[in-house]
């Protein structure tokens, strides 16, 4: 239960960063908060040769705001979210999506890129950053680039990241003041992984009618699903005049699962899925009427 | 690059140590200085036994390299000092929140950043809060209730002498139970 020994690099600044992943190629790992690493590497399920520890960089601890949304520095913690330590050009969804991951001693630690980077699809970061459509520029001794999260995901701790390029910040745009949110994260127990995990956005409307629906479920495959067709059945109708069950049909469709598979516990699943979009499609709205 | 200098604080005291870079910080503090309050159970960040201040936020020393603790100050259970730390573990004294001891030292550091925050909290925030940290012992009501009565405490002791000054930072919804 200790780590493999290993090179520690600690740059400080991004190009050398970048200068030292390209020079050490496939044996070298990022590290930031090492919420997620150091488990595997204390079980030896990841033995890295070189750690290149990007957290005593602080042009990555940066954030930019303007008027179209914010640039989060990769290593912005989960905690500096959550208490809005940073400015939330969301309406507050990544304050509560922050505040939702592990525990206060994970948050205090792990971080916005940390977690894009390792790409768990029942992690939070990626579901609510794919839901708005985020991007993350990304650094090498190449150059810069943008890649969208939609795109940066490619899977189980698969994303399109080349070994030498390293995250430098989370690009998000600034959501409408028109634009509702919604969220539920179903799991055991507080600070466990989601078994599932919905997010909502939709444009105001005085009335519980559900307007132009974006649903994004997380922990159900393999990077998170846009709900698509499940969005198309919701339009239009009034939020309580759609049931949990209701939902069980076209999330199925959406995440090409048999709704009425033989098998008990895949039937369970789809159904924790259903009652998880359902509980996010009905927050939007006790948001609303809060006001 | 196997060992590394690392210069670091450790209960107020300037420390500089050269360690094998694979160093944990529970391992640099139980293994290089001798300070084994801190616990290590999961060794993957699930049961908070090894939880210890690092620049004053608890975080998992097991989950944390001692080389990624340049210029920090660390607080284990044995340096937790000061009015709000005696106020718990005079809590877990009296309400008994200790059954084998081995989650305590998770357990106070948990609680103390609780205590600290001068938040009311109802039971189940408290439960909530305290759900990073696992005790094998089941103990966990007598451990809720110090944490809540220290809490208390810290609370009262602020706004006594002075008048009640009314909370209404931005902070989370916290609910008024009794």
């Amino acid at each position: 239960m200790k780590p493999a020994a290993f090179d520690y690099h600690r740059p400080a600044g991004t190009a050398e960063a970048v200068r030292l992943l390209s020079d050490l190629g496939d044996d070298a790992k990022v590290i930031a908060g090492g919420q997620s690493l150091l488990p595997i590497m204390n079980m030896r399920l990841a033995e890295p040769a070189h750690l290149v520890d990007v957290t005593g960089i602080a042009e990555l601890r940066q954030t930019t705001v303007d008027a179209s949304g914010a640039r989060y520095g990769a290593t912005t913690t989960h905690m500096r979210f959550e208490y809005q330590l940073v400015p939330d050009v969301t309406g507050g969804l990544l304050s509560r999506m922050a505040a939702g991951i592990g525990y206060q001693a994970i948050r205090n630690r792990g971080t916005v890129g940390g977690s894009l980077a390792h790409s768990d699809p029942s992690a939070e970061w990626p579901t609510v950053m794919a839901a708005l459509d985020a991007a993350v520029h990304v650094l090498s001794v190449r150059g810069m680039r943008r890649v969208p999260v939609r795109d940066l995901l490619l899977g189980f701790f698969s994303t399109a990241l080349e070994p030498d390029e390293l995250i430098v910040d989370v690009e998000v745009g600034r959501l409408p003041a028109s634009t509702r949110w919604g969220v539920c994260k179903t799991a055991r127990k507080p600070g466990e992984f989601a078994e599932s995990l919905a997010v909502a956005l939709m444009e105001h409307d005085a009335t519980p009618r559900i307007r132009q629906p974006r649903l994004w479920l997380g922990a159900a495959a393999d990077t998170p699903v846009r709900l698509a067709g499940t969005e198309r059945l919701v339009e239009g109708h009034d939020v309580d005049a759609v049931t949990a069950d209701d939902l069980v049909v076209p999330i199925a469709a959406d995440l090409g699962a048999d709704p009425g598979a033989g098998d008990p516990a895949a039937r369970y699943v789809l159904h924790l899925h259903a009652v998880t979009v359902h509980r996010a499609l009905r927050a939007v709205h006790e948001e609303v009427s809060d006001e | 690059m196997n060992e590394v200098t690392v210069h670091l604080t450790v209960q107020h005291q300037p420390r500089t140590m050269i360690i094998p870079a694979r160093t944990t910080l529970a391992d640099l503090l139980r293994d290089h200085l001798g300070l084994t309050g801190t616990h290590l159970g999961c060794e993957q960040g699930v049961c908070g036994a090894c939880t210890v201040l690092l620049d004053d936020l608890p975080v998992r020393a097991c989950l944390t390299l001692a080389a990624a603790c340049e210029g920090a100050e660390v607080i284990t259970v044995e340096g937790l000092e000061g009015p709000d730390a005696e106020r718990l573990r005079a809590c877990f004294a009296e309400q008994g929140a200790l059954q084998c001891g081995f989650c305590t030292p998770g357990m106070l550091l948990a609680g103390y950043y609780l205590v600290r925050g001068r938040q009311p909290l109802s039971r189940e925030e408290v439960c909530q809060a305290m759900s990073g940290n696992i005790c094998r012992c089941t103990g966990y009501n007598a451990i809720v209730r110090a944490i809540e009565a220290a809490i208390s405490q810290g609370i009262e002791a602020e706004t006594a002498p002075a008048q009640t000054v009314p909370r209404s930072s931005g902070a989370p919804a916290a609910g008024t139970e009794e």
